[in-house]
Parts: C-alpha cells; sequence; structure tokens
C-alpha cells in the first residue's frame, strides 16, 4: 500500500538565498504519529510550509495517497484534508469557541448562520476526539491548552485527515501535555495520522510511533521511536555527541538580592503580583517556574527597572533598587538577558559592534568626551564574537542578518562579558538550537561561579530543573512553593503547583528559603 | 561602522540603482503625460531634461537649490532616524527666516557679523520651534506628526502677519520686507547668479549631521532609539531625552535653512510664503537618501536638476511646472515601498542566470 503523505526530494531556497530544504524526504503511513524533529533552522518548518501549502517547493515532489500533488495555496491542502496547527495560534479571542472553529465555512440555514447546528456540531467533535472545551465562552478567556484545542478542532471540522502539530508542547505546562497526548491518541485511534514538530526529545519518544531527524536542511533518517533513545536522537540532531548537564553551584556566597512585599499593577491598574517575597544569594540560581503569564516575566521587568513598582522594595546588596534608572541599576552590577530578542534584547538594523556596546554608553574606554572610539568599539566586538563563537561576518553586519542563536549570543556575550552582581535571565534559550543551548547554559554557570546572584525565568521545564539550585513556583501572581532542586524534584511536581492545583504551607516554604 | 560591513558599496550600488530605476519610471511616467497634454512635447520633455544646463544663471539656480534641499533633507533624516515623524522643517524655516530678517534688519546687519549672527539666530529659533513638538510628545504624548503640522501654520501665519503689519515699508502695500543690507546678503561665489554661500553652508552641514549621527554618543543613542525604542529603554538609554534633543537639533538645521533661504542672493529680504514648500521636500530626499546624510546632497543634486528643470518647463513651454509632483510622487511611492522590479525573476532566467546562491543553510527557519 502507498503511503499516505510522501515527499520526495523537496528543495527550497528563499529569495535571500537561505536553502531551507535540501532533498528532503518524509514519508507519512496512515494512523501513525510520525514526529520531525531537528534545531532550529533545521527546516522543519518551511517542510512543514510546503506540506500546507504556504510556501512552494522549488525542487521535488508531493505525493497523497501515492498520486502526485500540488498546493498552491493552503486552502488546497485543506481540501485534501490537511490541517496545520500553529505554534502561533490564529484565532478570534472575541468570538466564542464554536464561532472560531466554523468561522469560514459556517453551516447556513438558508442565508442564515445557524448557529445552532454549529454549536452541536463542535460539541460532537469535540467528544469524538476527546478534545473536551465548552463551545460557548469566548476563546480570549481560555487558557492557551484550551485555545489550542479550539484550533485543531477548527482543522478537524475541515475534515482533516492529516493534522500537522507544530511545536504544540512549547506553551503548555506538563498536565496540560499530558491531555494533549490523550488528544492525539484518540485521533490517531479514528484513523487520523498526526505529524508532531517538536524540540524536545523525552515528549517525542513518548508520543510518536516514527521520527524523522532533520539536520540544515536535509533529512538525516526515519526511525521507530522504539528503537532509539533520547541521547542517540540528539546525536542525530547535532551530528555529534553531546552532553546536556550542568554542573550546580558548589556553594552559595552572601544575600544579593531581596525583594520584600512586591506588588505590580498591570497600566490599568489590575493587580499583576502580589506580596512577592524573594532572596538571592551569590553565587546561586534561584529558578522562576510557572506558566506563562503568571507574573515572573513581569517580576525581572520590575528588577530590571522596565516596570513600575507598586509597592514594596527590591534590595541589591543592601541598596535600594526602586529610585534608580536603568542605567544607574547596570552600573550597580544588574544584567539581564531578556525575554524576547528581537523585541528588546536587540536592535536588529544596528551593527553587531553596535549592539555589543549599547549598554556602556556610559563607559570611558569606548565614549569620551561625547565621542565614540570606533576602534575600541570594533576590538571589543571582534573580542567577544570569538570569545562566544558567534557565526558573524563581523562587527559591522546587522544583528538582523545572524540566526537565531547567533542572535541570542550577542545579547548573551554583552550582559555576561563583564561579571554581573545580579543577572536576570528570561527564556534564554527559547527558538535556540542544542549547540547554542549547550554554551548558553555553560556561560550562565559561570557568570554564577564568578559571584553572580542569578534569576532564571524558563518555559522550559528541563532547562529549569537543570540549572537552578533552587526554584519558586508562580501562580497568579503569588509564589505558591519553593523548593531546593534535587534529583527527587520532577517536571509533574512543579506540575501541579504551576496549574494551582496545590500550594505549599508557609512553613515548607520558608524551610526552602533558608 | 565603515571596516568589515558588508558589502557596504554593493548596498550603495542597490540603493542607487533602486533610486535612479525610480527616476527612470517616474520620467516615462512623466513623458507620457506630456505627451498627452502638450503641444510640442519634444520640447517640453528637452526642456525638463536639459534646461538647468542652458546658462550659468540657471545653473545658479539649480545649485541653490541643491542647497537647500540638502538642509531640509538633512533635517528630515536626523528626526526620521531617530523614527520620528516630525513634519516641522517648514515650521522651523519661517521661524528661522524671521529671526534671521530681524537680525539683518537690526543695527547689526550692517556690521560684518551680521552673516554669522543671523545664522546663529536663525538656528536657535528653529531649535526652539523643533524642541516644542518633541516636548510635546515626550510630556504630554502629544504624536509630534500632528502637532509639528500645526506649528507650521501658526509660524507662517506669523511671519505673514508681521511682515504686513510691521516689517514691510510702511505705505508701500509690499508684502515683503526691505532688502537687508549687503553685509547681511551672503556673497556669491559666481558673480551674477545664485550661486552662493548657501552651497558651503549645506555641505558643511552635511558634514556635522554626518558627524554627529556616526562619531559621537548621541548619535550612536538616537540611532538606537530609532532602531528600537524598547531596546534603549532596556539598555538604559533615555529615550525621551533622545527623542526630543534629536528633533531639536533637527530644528537648528531647519532653522539655518530659514537663514539660507532670506539671505541668500534668491531674496535678500522676508517676504511672504517664501518657501514655496521646497521644505516639505526634504521629506522625498531623506527618504530616497535612507536617512543616510552623506547620501542627502547627492539626493538633492539629481531632485534639484528634475526640480529645476520642471519650473524652467513651466516658464519656458505649455506644460505645468506641477508636472514635477507626479515625478516626486512616483518616485516617493517606488523607493519608499522598497519595489523590486516585476518580471525580474523572468529576466533572469531569460539571461540564463540561475537564482541559487549558495548560503549557509544554519541560517534557515
Amino acid at each position: 500500500m502507498a503511503p499516505l503523505l510522501e515527499a520526495i526530494s523537496i528543495g527550497k531556497t528563499y529569495p535571500g538565498g537561505t536553502v531551507a530544504n535540501d532533498g528532503v524526504n518524509l514519508t507519512i503511513a496512515a494512523g501513525e504519529v510520525h514526529a520531525v524533529v531537528g534545531e532550529n533552522g533545521a527546516g522543519k518548518s518551511t517542510l512543514m510550509k510546503i506540506l500546507f501549502g504556504i510556501e512552494q517547493p522549488d525542487r521535488g515532489e508531493l505525493r497523497l495517497d501515492g498520486k502526485p500533488v500540488s498546493f498552491p495555496t493552503p486552502r488546497d491542502a485543506i481540501d485534501n484534508g490537511i490541517g496545520m496547527v500553529f505554534q502561533h495560534f490564529s484565532l478570534v479571542p472575541s468570538f466564542s469557541v464554536y464561532e472560531n472553529v466554523v468561522l469560514g465555512s459556517e453551516p447556513r440555514n438558508g442565508i442564515k448562520f445557524d448557529r445552532q447546528k454549529a454549536i452541536e456540531e463542535v460539541r460532537a467533535l469535540s467528544e469524538k476526539f476527546r478534545l473536551a472545551v465548552d463551545p460557548l465562552p469566548p476563546v480570549g478567556q481560555l487558557p492557551v491548552g484550551q485555545q489550542q484545542r479550539v484550533e485543531i478542532l477548527k482543522a478537524l471540522y475541515r475534515n482533516a485527515r492529516i493534522l500537522i502539530l507544530d511545536e504544540p508542547t512549547a506553551v503548555l505546562a506538563p498536565q496540560e501535555v499530558e491531555e494533549l497526548f490523550v488528544a492525539v491518541r484518540a485521533l490517531v485511534a479514528q484513523g487520523r495520522t498526526v505529524i508532531f514538530i517538536a524540540h524536545k526529545l523525552p515528549e517525542v519518544l513518548a508520543i510518536s510511533d516514527r521520527i524523522t531527524v532533520m539536520r540544515a536542511g536535509k533529512t538525516v533518517g526515519s526511525v521507530n521511536a522504539k528503537e532509539v533513545t533520547e541521547q542517540s536522537l540528539a546525536t542525530m540532531m547535532v551530528g555529534r555527541e553531546i552532553a546536556l548537564r550542568v554542573d550546580r553551584a558548589k556553594g552559595r556566597g552572601d544575600l544579593a538580592c531581596e525583594v520584600k512585599a512586591l506588588k505590580l499593577t498591570a497600566e490599568s491598574g489590575a493587580p499583576i503580583a502580589e506580596d512577592l517575597n524573594l532572596k538571592v544569594h551569590q553565587g546561586e540560581i534561584l529558578g522562576l517556574v510557572g506558566v506563562e503569564g503568571n507574573g515572573q516575566a513581569e517580576l525581572l521587568e520590575a528588577i530590571a527597572g522596565l516596570r513600575a513598582i507598586a509597592d514594596g522594595v527590591v534590595y541589591l546588596n543592601g541598596d535600594k533598587l526602586n529610585p534608580l534608572s536603568t542605567l544607574e541599576r547596570r552600573e550597580r552590577g544588574l544584567a539581564s538577558i531578556p525575554e524576547d530578542r528581537i523585541a528588546r534584547g536587540l536592535a536588529t538594523g544596528a551593527t553587531i559592534a553596535e549592539n555589543l556596546v549599547a549598554t556602556r554608553l556610559a563607559d570611558k574606554r569606548y565614549v569620551r568626551n561625547g565621542l565614540l572610539d570606533l576602534k575600541a568599539i570594533k576590538a571589543q566586538a571582534l573580542k567577544l564574537i570569538e570569545r562566544y563563537s558567534i557565526r558573524a561576518g563581523g562587527p559591522g553586519y546587522p544583528v538582523g542578518t545572524l540566526s537565531g542563536g547567533n542572535m541570542q549570543k550577542v545579547v548573551v556575550a554583552r550582559e555576561l562579558s563583564e561579571q554581573p552582581k545580579l543577572l536576570l535571565v528570561n527564556q534564554p534559550t527559547r527558538g535556540v538550537d542544542l549547540g547554542a543551548t549547550q554554551f548558553i547554559w555553560k556561560s550562565l554557570t559561570e557568570a554564577r561561579d564568578g559571584g553572580a546572584a542569578v534569576l532564571l525565568s524558563s518555559a522550559d521545564l528541563s532547562e529549569l530543573l537543570a540549572l537552578s539550585d533552587r526554584l519558586v513556583v508562580f501562580y497568579r501572581g503569588k509564589i505558591v512553593a519553593a523548593f531546593v532542586n534535587s534529583d527527587d524534584l520532577t517536571a509533574e511536581t512543579l506540575g501541579t503547583y504551576m496549574l494551582g492545583l496545590s500550594r505549599q504551607d508557609p512553613e515548607t516554604m520558608r524551610a526552602a528559603f533558608q | 561602522m565603515s571596516q568589515n560591513s558588508p558589502s557596504r558599496w554593493a548596498m550603495i550600488g542597490r540603493e542607487t540603482g533602486r533610486a535612479l530605476t525610480a527616476v527612470v519610471i517616474a520620467l516615462i511616467v512623466a513623458l507620457v503625460v506630456i505627451l498627452l497634454t502638450s503641444a510640442d512635447p519634444g520640447a517640453a520633455f528637452q526642456t525638463l531634461l536639459t534646461a538647468p544646463l542652458s546658462s550659468n544663471r540657471t545653473m545658479g539656480l539649480w545649485i541653490d537649490d541643491v542647497a537647500k534641499l540638502t538642509l531640509t533633507g538633512l533635517a528630515f533624516s536626523l528626526v526620521f532616524q531617530a523614527r520620528q515623524f516630525s513634519m516641522g522643517v517648514q515650521g522651523q524655516v519661517y521661524m528661522g527666516g524671521l529671526f534671521a530678517a530681524l537680525i539683518a534688519m537690526s543695527p547689526i546687519g550692517a556690521t560684518p557679523m551680521a552673516i554669522p549672527v543671523a545664522m546663529l539666530a536663525a538656528m536657535c529659533a528653529g531649535a526652539v520651534y523643533g524642541f516644542i513638538p518633541g516636548y510635546a510628545k515626550a510630556r504630554f504624548g502629544a504624536s509630534e506628526i500632528v502637532s509639528s503640522l500645526m506649528l507650521n501654520y501658526i509660524a507662517i501665519l506669523i511671519v505673514n502677519y508681521l511682515i504686513r503689519a510691521h516689517l514691510a515699508p510702511q505705505g508701500t502695500g509690499q508684502l515683503a520686507t526691505a532688502k537687508f543690507p549687503d553685509t547681511a546678503i551672503y556673497p556669491a561665489i559666481l558673480p551674477g547668479t545664485r550661486f552662493d554661500l548657501g552651497i558651503l553652508v549645506a555641505l558643511v552641514a552635511t558634514f556635522v549631521v554626518w558627524f554627529l549621527l556616526y562619531r559621537t554618543n548621541w548619535g550612536l543613542k538616537l540611532r538606537l532609539v530609532g532602531h528600537n525604542p524598547k531596546f534603549a529603554e532596556y539598555s538604559g538609554i533615555r529615550s525621551s531625552f533622545i527623542m526630543v534633543s534629536a528633533m531639536t537639533v533637527a530644528g537648528a538645521f531647519g532653522g539655518l535653512l530659514g537663514s539660507v533661504f532670506v539671505q541668500g542672493r534668491a531674496f535678500g529680504n522676508l517676504a511672504q510664503n517664501f518657501d514655496g514648500n521646497l521644505a516639505f521636500e526634504g521629506i522625498l530626499i531623506a527618504i530616497v537618501a535612507r536617512s543616510r546624510p552623506l547620501a542627502v546632497p547627492f539626493v538633492a543634486l539629481a531632485y534639484g536638476y528634475l526640480r529645476q528643470g520642471a519650473q524652467l518647463m513651466g516658464i519656458r513651454t505649455d506644460v505645468p511646472t506641477e508636472m514635477i509632483s507626479v515625478v516626486q510622487a512616483i518616485i516617493i511611492l517606488l523607493v519608499a515601498s522598497s519595489f523590486s522590479l516585476p518580471g525580474k525573476k523572468f529576466f533572469a532566467n531569460l539571461l540564463g542566470r540561475k537564482t541559487t546562491p549558495a548560503a549557509a543553510p544554519e541560517a534557515a527557519k
């Protein structure tokens, strides 16, 4: 029997000259969960966009049920029974769940939109595929995990036989991931096929039947999930053995940063976080755990001076930070790796050298009498490019021309080239490939060993568990649990606190803070 | 940064090619319009293309325009680089012109100090006038586009009022002041033409703006704010200070243009509506020059030529000067939209060139 969907020696070169796919082969059998894994920039997303008709291949052929097909637009792919759920959802927040699902192919009663029928159909679909979601509330009020289900329902409503999920677990808490997997299994049990794009190898191994590995625009190979281990997959992905392990701190120093009874509010006055109390010592990494949007990011912004503090105090080495400007805080040894490198951490139109010096424009080494010392700036840039092995043409290239991992290295190089006293880190390796991740982790632990107090927030629990010495869990703007990191601490334990299913009593929390 | 930049020359070549293509397309459209409207299209089109070179006098007119276009282009480039869309150059020109005229007509006007003092006064007036919308934005969140446009009208009407009520010679009914003393008027470089000190002022200003933007701390901060204000804030750059100061400094150059207008050999006095809307054409100059100060004089040279050709065409033939607005609009449209020619791929295939440049696959996403 012919495989359900085949992509044969697909080639795709983007107008900028980037070769995204170069002879890619993918064979999907009916009724399987097929994972496509690879580092960032390996060409997974491009391949999926080709399968879904968003991009056109320059070379190669697509076959559906053994017959050659081409999808000039996503519409054609949908008509052929292919559905895709993107990492960033395309939902109308103010519309209800059922309206979002049927949008564009509404059931009609004459010329009228038949709402009752739509609601029934959505309800039936969600029961059939175990994607529990109430059809009536507006999508904007639902948590991320439910929004994702709405996206999947959208595809199923359009009779998708093949469902492409682009990094579906990136935004989910562990329990939600488990629920997603239940749904995926239900889909497969009812004869649908799922293509699953992912970064996180344990999840890939847990859910998929077959795995195709991509590297640098080519397919490295396809394997049965039962026959591989995490380590061997990682080796296939990067082409070399890597060890994603870091050394824990040897011991911590004096108290460096203390947050006392901190309250943060949104511009509208709505509370974001309340009664936050934290202590970070020199030479330790404190992990801030929580589903995104529970106050961790805002706490880091407030400490960095980018967000107003409604109430409470932040101390750094005994000094109050509240009245200081961003620059004054930086001069006292604060460094920060922001969540979104393109929106906040870099000026992508400016050169690498300019980006690297941007936080040191009060420094006599680079600026004297208001004039730039271009020689010193360039020398510094060359030094950092070398030391942080940033792959770039030279210091004069715009940062926007670099790949995601190298952009992040520019941020890390700028923030860590001088030993910080307090380091704020948010999503240090989001969208960064394994090689760069390893490098960034090493840089963070070096900063820690150099005596920095580190506050680390990440959506990736394995990252937090690998790096942190202690962890606190945020839920709805409050700290609900605190742990000393150990091998016994699991993502599942953290997950129950992240989702607000349980909460520690103050005594236990205080004990973890000692 | 000059060294190790990626293909700096390639970029200059690409941008120049794009601008030239835009000009050619615009001229073709202009030709069509002329063909449809003129009784003698050949003569009209020839006048448009060659008239500025026809005599020393017309060349003087051209260079005079180049100086003025350069200055307004620089003022716009400065605010555009900080990604502020202050449209206030016209108002600054009027305020600068007014203060230059006041100095020229005061006792200082008859001394050798007349020119430098008047220029300085014009720059200060322009700076103040540029500062207002900047401060209003930083302090009250007022859109600089709206406030600067409104301030333009205020400046024009104030100057017009002052001329009519106080500055014009009494009882003559003139809508201009009397000629300034010779000491207050820019000396001609080529006698008998408008080729005067103005072009030198413009070239010095070009260097100054380049130096400010690319060699000073302030300029780097300004460009970083322009690239990404959130990044600037995070880096500890006071972006509101940079924003206000960029608009103020740009205002000084706008004011300087006012002095070049009223003290140049073209006028030598302060007249109503003296700028002829030239100040706004700095937007086109800045857009085509991609806000790069060193490119501004070259763009001004080319555009000034077309502009002068159109004016002479309006005088000597039956095609109106306003024809140039068509050319201008098409150039802005093409350059601002970073157009790529349709059929480029077709031509490439025709020439047998494959569009498969090798590149690092890790840059793929």
